[in-house]
């Protein structure tokens, strides 16, 4: 039976979803631990301040000792195109985009998402209507007035297939007619499926919100850099640098962020040439480094480590659907060859988790134990056998050449096969290069970034037909099962949903996933009040030079 | 004279011709989806397709070939897909901050490598012959990306004294060149010296020279007036060769410092199969290369009487 929204839930805006008062409950007895209300609590429309104090926990959570206001923070990082936010696909452009145009909600490096552009969210009980209720007061750096139209605008915009945005498959419940404007600020979405984790799509950084004619005014945000964010773009080119400003107090509706300046400045591909940057004073942080750099950073007095645990990863991805991967035995086999504890050691010198072949991560709350994978070269001989290669087989995988973990992660996979009779190849490529075929080639190692969710990635990635289903895999029962695991409220009742997601993409063999893995930047030793976030999104209002 | 230009003028324009139809056939056969690269890798394959239809990208290989040619006659240099601006507005300002890289890199390894040559090569076998000989030896035998990581260990790192990055963000700043210079110095300057070293040497044992000594002239005077206008027209033209190597020869130093220039720009366009960027930078390197051998072979008939061009007097 459909359900109704909650009259509770939609009126107000602001109002409770019915479920907080039983999720505060749980958490007070730790069914669930307080972290998982906490979360779960605030992406129902709950403030976070709120939500600390129903869960019996002091408010806020520990900010880095402040920075001082004023000056130039100078950032190490790649300059790119950005034309478009909505079709975003590196987080490097929104990173410098970010500071113009802002996002609904904003999640923290503590995973928790928090109000934003949004003042406040509602969710009907069925997970399958959500009122926002914006912001006032907000205005555009061109003197318009924020409101409904432009949210609405941006969500048609996100589903209409012309525009190519990865945010049509965030939002796959979502079309163009299930967005209504209630009235000048607020906005109710009507999905044709529940879907949990609304406020953190979001801030997913394609999600950033332009102006109502952005497409009018030439659909370019470098060339016209229309935004509510606290800084306009002062210079921007492509491969050098970009230059934001702060904007004056009273046009920016916000808390005035620290740097009055903000420089990011393209050192190239040259992982080494960031570092150099901020060990001779040019620079005061860079995006981020690699662990085979930890050693050498670690070792100059002038700089600190930064460093984040995340459900950032890279994942050894079959094409289900070519030869010889349409084989699940095939895909079982390269799987039963690996052990992930060493891969862990071997790849990222064990800073990080490892991994479990079903892309959830032991970070996320909706992550649920599975019994430990054993390397077996027995089972998988046998596999191969019965895929009919008694004799072994020989396999290419394609691999990006930076970061340096992901070859040298492959690299062990590879001499894992080996004792099986499995010959694996490896085919490095420039980045670029990889990124024309990571969803074509029959068997790639492809980069993924942290989501808040273990659910967000299985609808991004694995879902049937998804956009970034890059192994074309399809399972009308694992659809089903993710379905009914994003519709579920409760925290341990949405993870017996999540192990059998688990379990199936593992017995499917998809995927092998060696590790999660923790990130690193450097800032220079004054650098103050900055927090590395687990998705490399830069929040640097806090951030000061001391 | 005149007959030698022309002809050298007519070879340029064929070297520039084979040149862009390699690097365009080269490119036609790598794999790469252009509309991806421009429209984000997640655009849909509609999308992709419409744009790829509307950039004329389902034409012929050769009618694409002979669109884009027609454009460079008239100057037009077409856009870049990586910057999204005119090729020009790219390519222009980095060519001019390798001319300045380059400009200094010469300021510096000419009169050093001539100098410590002519010293060597004057009293051979001594022991300040051997030393540079084999400081010249070890110094061209280190790559340019070893010797960069080392200068930048030393003069970054430990000393603090240099920046290790030169991307001059804001504004030119002489003391992020130092490095880059040096790394290209210390490369080069031992291949100069070792050939100034070698005509050098060579003029030294001439008869006019034993003939200049045993009328009376002092050493100094022999050297200066008679042994080293012979000496060096060989490494005349090798220099004038070393400003071709200036302007490809870069890609690693430029990519280690982070400096904006030509090799930068051209190793950037590489690796995101930026067609029309690439082929600019293809025909820049050949006229600099084709220019530079030019002014290389004018200047040793300047310099060697005994050299004449062809279909002139005998």
């Amino acid at each position: 039976m459909k359900r109704r929204p909650s009259a509770v839930a939609l009126a107000a805006g602001a109002g409770a979803h019915p479920a907080i008062p039983d999720l505060a409950a749980t958490a007070r007895r730790n069914a669930a631990d307080r972290r998982d209300f906490l979360r779960t609590a605030t992406l129902l429309g709950l403030s976070a301040t709120a939500a600390y104090a129903l869960a019996g926990l002091a408010p806020g959570t520990a900010r880095a000792a402040a920075g001082a206001s004023g000056g130039t923070l100078r950032i190490s990082m790649k300059v790119q195109e950005m034309t478009d936010p909505a079709r975003f696909d590196w987080t490097e452009k929104s990173n410098v985009a970010r500071h113009i145009v802002e996002y609904l909600t904003m999640t923290g490096t503590d995973n928790v998402t928090r109000p934003y552009l949004a003042e406040s969210w509602s969710a009907s009980e069925d997970l399958k209507t959500w009122n926002f209720r914006l912001r006032r007061g907000v205005r555009w750096s061109n003197g318009d007035a924020f409101g409904a139209e432009d949210v609405a605008y941006n969500f048609r915009r996100w589903v209409d297939p012309k525009t190519g945005s990865s945010n049509k498959s965030l939002f796959s419940g979502l079309s163009a007619g299930g967005v209504e404007v209630v009235d000048r600020h607020t906005v109710r979405l009507h999905l044709s499926k529940p879907e949990l984790a609304i406020p953190e799509n979001l801030y997913n950084y394609p999600a950033a919100i332009v102006h109502r004619r952005f497409s009018d005014e030439g659909g370019d945000l470098s060339k016209n850099p229309v935004g509510t964010g606290p800084y306009r773009l002062a210079e921007f080119s492509i491969g050098q640098k970009a230059v934001l400003v702060r904007r004056e107090k009273s046009a920016y509706w916000g808390p005035r962020p620290n740097p009055e300046r903000i420089l990011y400045i393209d050192h190239g591909d040259d992982p080494m040439a960031g570092i150099a940057a901020i060990a001779s004073g040019q620079a005061d942080l860079n995006y981020e480094i690699s662990p085979d750099q930890l050693e050498l950073v670690q070792a100059m007095p002038q700089l600190q480590l930064l460093e984040a645990a995340t459900a950032q990863t890279a994942v050894a991805r079959m094409r289900v659907d070519r030869p010889p991967f349409d084989k699940v035995a095939v895909r079982r086999a390269v799987q039963a060859c690996i052990d992930h504890d060493r891969l862990l050691e071997l790849g990222y010198r064990g800073r990080g988790a490892a991994g479990e072949d079903h892309h959830v991560a032991p970070v996320h709350p909706d992550y649920a134990a599975l019994p430990k994978q054993r390397q077996d070269y027995a089972l998988a001989r046998k596999l191969l056998a019965e895929a009919g290669h008694p004799n072994g087989l020989e396999l290419s995988i394609d691999c990006r050449s930076a970061p340096s973990w992901e070859p040298t992660t492959v690299q062990a996979m590879s001499a894992m096969c080996r004792p099986a009779g499995i010959d694996l190849k490896i085919n490095t490529m420039p980045s670029e290069q990889y990124g024309d075929i990571w969803n074509k080639t029959p068997f790639g190692f492809t980069g993924w970034t942290h989501r808040p969710l273990g659910v967000m990635v299985l609808n991004l990635a694995y879902r049937s037909a998804a956009a970034w289903n890059e192994s074309a895999y399809a399972n009308s029962a694992f659809d089903r099962v993710l379905d009914r695991a994003n519709a579920t409220l409760d925290i341990p009742a949405r993870r017996r949903h999540m192990a059998e997601c688990e379990r199936i993409l593992q017995r499917d063999a998809v995927i092998v996933q060696p590790l999660w893995r923790s990130i690193f930047a450097v800032g220079s030793k004054n650098l103050r009040g900055y927090r590395l976030h687990p998705t490399n999104y830069h929040q640097l209002g806090g951030a000061g030079l001391g | 004279m005149l007959f030698f230009l022309l002809k050298r003028l007519g070879m340029l324009a064929l070297t520039m011709l084979v040149v862009s139809i390699v690097v365009f056939l080269l490119l036609e056969l790598t794999p790469g989806n252009v509309a991806a690269k421009v429209l984000g890798q997640y655009a849909t394959a509609e999308q992709q397709r419409l744009w790829l239809e509307a950039n004329g990208y389902f034409d012929p290989a050769f009618e694409r070939y002979l669109r884009w040619l027609a454009k460079l006659l008239t100057g037009d240099l077409g856009e870049s897909l990586c910057y999204k601006v005119p090729v020009g507005d790219i390519l222009w300002p980095r060519l001019l901050n390798t001319v300045v890289l380059g400009a200094a890199v010469l300021a510096i390894m000419v009169p050093l490598s001539l100098t410590l040559g002519v010293i060597a090569g004057m009293r051979e076998g001594r022991p300040s012959d051997r030393a540079i000989s084999i400081i010249s030896i070890v110094t061209t035998s280190v790559p340019e990306f070893a010797s960069a990581a080392f200068l930048s260990a030393l003069f970054v790192f430990a000393l603090g004294w240099l920046p290790g990055t030169s991307a001059m963000s804001g504004g030119f700043d002489w003391r992020e060149l130092v490095l880059p210079v040096a790394v290209l110095v210390l490369y080069d300057f031992g291949y100069v010296a070792r050939m100034t070293r070698a005509s050098m040497a060579d003029v030294m044992t001439q008869p006019y020279i034993r003939t200049a000594l045993l009328k009376g002239l002092t050493f100094r005077v022999v050297v200066l007036r008679h042994a080293l206008r012979n000496a060096l027209i060989a490494p005349f033209t090798v220099i004038l060769l070393q400003v071709n190597w200036l302007l490809s020869g870069v890609i690693v130093v430029e990519s280690f410092f982070a400096y904006k220039g030509f090799g930068a720009l051209l190793l950037e366009a590489s690796l995101f199969g930026d067609i029309f960027l690439i082929e600019a930078c293809a025909m820049v390197a050949v006229v600099v290369a084709v220019v530079t051998q030019t002014l290389a072979d004018i200047a040793y008939a300047y310099l060697s009487p005994r050299i004449r061009f062809a279909g002139g007097p005998v």
